[in-house]
């Protein structure tokens, strides 16, 4: 089938068995790719029992049918069952390693077992080798990629773990080409668990496409839709994503000392403009990107990609540092240890407002920017007081007895928006099935950047709907694999467009959002059978309860209870938030 | 639901920054054509060379005269419509007397119009009445002097007054004019729901920059149509939220204060008592 490689192979690391599994036309119709159909394979392979450092844990990477096709289209997606929340979780990443991996040949990749020793695998055209990686254990990702690149082939795309992935840190990145990150979830930590350093991709195949002419006619009408876009083609290329500090700022929404307050008054220390003036090298792209949202930066001392949006704010308002030169080295340390930055300095968030009630043996004061590379680093080496912050916001706070001052959902720490500023994005977190997410549906679009369309964020009116649908329309987007970016100035309609395109098949916007749809609730019959349940559903008690007291969004709190409920209904759920039998015959999921 | 199609035969395909040459405007005609807008609407400079790469399609060119202020002698608004129809025009977009229309010349105004209508034949004029400085009175006001000097459309604003358009005045435009005139809304209308609000309130033509991102927020309304229209918080849309003493003349301020004093939102919502 155009689009495809028709290969996905399943590696035992215990023994290094290889068995290809076939993709049927019924998977590819139900679940389309990316993360639909590593869900799927995922849930095939495991079961509840099984927990996610075991070695039967599948750790499944998948490209989708537009890899390497389109715009955007180098990314893959990384599937398997989080330690850090236990819930099932896939994580995505640009760059070019989804579109190496395609064309080495391979759709996907599903590792099971655990090595005896630490291995890397080297993919290139049709082959499959698995090499020792002793030599590169305790390796940063940086070292390990030259040193990989330079036994096997200078132009691989390399995606590997650093010390924190190898140190099992329960959220541990996978880092790929300069410096981009499978980041959420704690994947590397699965990936260290099974010995397993590096994936190398190298070839030479194409993807075939169903109409060629045709799609290169619509890669231009869908380039033009990107440029004519204010985010996709103004804000974003201009600023990066940290052109959303003073945005989200001025929201009164920029959680501020732990989510404490809304409003970060030095903001304009770690602002998109003060990057551009101060640190800034080049913008960056991924494959085929015309965003270019990446930044290219320099510090006195180093060279690095970053930081983002989301890495300004856990290391700079979360902690209440405006110092951007600490904020970059930071960030730089965690790609090359292969640390999430979101839960990093979020946790480390959760250890100051700990220390600041005389909860936390170690003082850790909110601002101090010295100290901040240095608890990176233990984070990453599990070291000191980087033993127990590894752990992520919800163990530490329990074991200090304040549980609700871990801002988590499902124990993945909440990135850069405060809920009680935009009703929607609450529920979003609330009813993620991969814990305190804010891409699962970005919320953010249409409550704040009114894009593509926008909505009255403090309003819960009409919300459960409306989050329902980015939901399901994200997790297709998800297994294309394109760069979710791309939903502020792409219809569903049109990304169905580019699968039929590419395809052959004959799908409508329609279809796209009932695959959505089928994805999001295997996701979440999964949850439910490991025991996740309403309970699970909740945002900290200090959305619910504790108003804001300055900034635009003063005097606001998260109503969960109320959206929720509509939620559940409008899903097909039960009370409990369980898919009942009907809903889940309807997708033919039962 | 409105089509995709029927959507984007109601926008003028909107270009009109100081900062803009050739090569934006080719951008913009190619676009127009592409997406299937109504029109591109220009400064009169543009006129020749938009004519040029539209003719033989179905776009229409929509040229501004006096623009933005209002403030040129009628000749000069009248020769620049005029040549702008020379040059291919099938629409003129001109402006209003808005300082004369507020103190009451509306002798003046009706003569303005008028010459540039005259002049423009035998394209269509619209008279933008910059309502961001106008009472609702003053308002009908414009909307009744434009129909009777035989103007096919009145238009809300040129974009770079205080606020843009905003479904109270659309209505109220809508109601002065009865149905067989045009209202066209423009100035800030950035996504579907902006838009949609004001077809609502009565506009049957768009005038916007985002017309690219307004076809593509289409798509998603089917799956949500009552969610995504939920009603707004009034203020958000109310043209006294959009007001402040630096930006309109001060009587208007104190227009839109004293309609905020007794607004049965206030104690909720109004941005003067928050």
């Amino acid at each position: 089938m155009a689009g495809w490689m028709n290969k996905i192979l399943k590696i035992n690391l215990s023994n290094n068995e290889q068995e290809e599994i076939e993709l049927t036309d019924s998977t590819r119709e139900n679940f389309l790719g990316g993360r639909g159909v590593g869900v799927k394979l995922f849930t095939d392979l495991s079961s509840p029992n099984i927990k996610p450092f075991d070695a039967e844990n599948p750790l499944i990477f998948m490209t989708g049918p537009l890899t390497g096709t389109v715009l955007t289209s180098g990314r893959f997606q990384v599937i398997s069952r989080s330690p850090l929340t236990n819930t099932i979780c896939d994580s995505s990443s640009g760059g070019l390693f989804g579109m190496r991996l395609k064309e080495a040949g391979f759709d996907g990749l599903i590792f099971v077992g655990k090595a005896k020793n630490p291995v890397y695998v080297n993919i290139t055209d049709d082959s499959v080798e698995i090499r020792d990686a002793t030599n590169i254990w305790g390796k940063n990702t940086h070292e390990t990629r030259d040193i990989i690149a330079q036994e096997v082939n200078p132009k691989a795309s390399i995606t590997c773990i650093g010390q924190a992935g190898e140190n099992k840190v329960l959220f541990a990145a996978l880092m790929n080409d300069k410096d981009r990150a499978t980041g959420r979830g704690g994947l590397g930590a699965v990936m260290g668990s099974k010995n397993l350093k590096a994936l190398v991709a190298y070839g030479t195949k194409k993807t075939s496409i169903a109409y060629p002419e045709e799609l290169k006619n619509f890669k231009s009408f869908l380039n033009r839709l990107v440029k004519k876009n204010p985010v996709t083609g103004k804000l974003l290329p201009a600023l990066g994503t940290s052109v959303l500090v003073d945005t989200i700022n001025k929201h009164g929404m920029f959680p501020t000392k732990n989510f404490q307050k809304g409003v970060f008054n030095d903001a304009e220390g770690i602002s998109g403009q003060k990057i551009s003036e101060n640190i800034l090298k080049k913008q960056s792209a991924c494959y085929k990107c015309p965003i270019a949202c990446g930044r290219s930066t320099e510090t006195d001392n180093k060279k690095g990609e970053g930081p983002e949006y989301e890495t300004v704010w856990a290391f700079g308002a979360q902690l209440g540092i405006s110092d951007l030169k600490a904020v970059t080295e930071a960030n730089y340390i965690c790609n090359e240890m292969g640390i999430d930055t979101i839960s990093a300095g979020n946790t480390i968030g959760c250890a100051m407002e700990l220390s600041e009630k005389g909860l936390f043996p170690d003082n850790i004061r909110w601002g101090d920017a010295d100290r901040l590379v240095e608890l990176v680093k233990k984070i990453g080496l599990r070291k000191g007081v980087g033993k127990e912050l590894s752990l992520g916001a919800k163990r530490l706070a329990k074991k200090y007895g304040k549980p609700q001052l871990a801002m988590e959902v499902k124990g993945l720490e909440l990135p850069a928006y405060d809920p009680r500023g935009a009703q929607g994005l609450a529920l979003a977190y609330a009813t993620s099935n991969r814990g305190g997410c804010h891409m699962r549906a970005y919320m953010i679009g249409p409550e704040i950047l009114g894009q593509p369309v926008n909505l009255n964020r403090f309003s819960t009116a009409g919300k459960a709907r409306i989050v329902s649908l980015f939901q399901d329309i994200s997790a297709f987007v998800d297994s294309t694999i394109l760069c979710r970016f791309l939903q502020f100035a792409i219809g569903i309609d049109n990304f169905a467009k580019i699968v039929n395109l590419v395809t052959g098949s004959n799908l409508t916007g329609d279809d796209a959002v009932k695959i959505g749809t089928r994805i999001y609730n295997l996701e979440r019959k999964f949850n439910v059978e490991s025991g996740f349940k309403r309970d699970d559903d909740i945002l900290p008690e200090r959305f619910l309860n504790d108003k804001l007291k300055t900034g635009s969004s003063r005097n606001r709190v998260v109503e969960l209870d109320k959206m929720l409920n509509e939620y559940y209904e409008l899903r097909g759920w039960d009370n409990e938030g369980k898919p009942t039998a009907e809903t889940l015959a309807k997708l033919n999921l039962s | 639901m409105i089509t995709r199609k029927e959507l984007a035969k109601m926008i003028d395909h909107t270009e009109l920054k100081a900062s803009s040459g050739k090569k934006k405007i080719k951008k913009l005609c190619e676009d127009a054509v592409n997406f299937g807008f109504y029109s591109v609407c220009i400064n009169s400079c543009h006129t020749k060379f938009a004519s040029d790469i539209l003719k033989n399609t179905n776009v229409e060119v929509c040229v501004v005269a006096g623009f933005p202020l209002g403030a040129n002698k009628t000749e000069v608004k009248a020769a620049e419509a005029k040549k702008a129809v020379e040059d291919g025009a099938g629409e003129i977009d001109m402006v209003i007397n808005n300082g004369l229309l507020r103190e009451g010349d509306y002798e003046y105004v009706e003569r303005d119009i008028r010459k540039v209508v005259e002049a423009s034949y035998p394209a269509h004029v619209k008279v933008i009445l910059e309502n961001c400085y106008l009472t609702n009175e003053q308002i009908v006001k414009g909307c009744e002097i434009s129909v009777s000097t035989g103007a096919k459309f009145v238009k809300t604003s040129t974009g770079f007054g205080a606020f843009g358009a905003l479904p109270e005045h659309v209505k109220l435009m809508r109601e002065t004019v009865g149905a067989n005139i045009g209202v066209k809304a423009a100035g800030g209308i950035k996504n579907f729901k902006d838009t949609w609000r004001l077809i609502k309130a009565g506009a049957n033509r768009i005038g916007a920059s985002a017309g690219v991102s307004i076809l593509e927020g289409l798509s998603l309304y089917k799956y949500a149509e009552d969610a995504w229209l939920e009603p707004e918080i009034p203020c958000h849309i109310c043209p006294a939220r959009h007001v402040s003493i630096t930006s309109v003349p001060k009587s208007i301020f104190k227009y839109y204060k004293k309609r905020c004093s007794n607004c049965k939102y206030k104690n909720k919502y109004n941005k003067f008592y928050e």
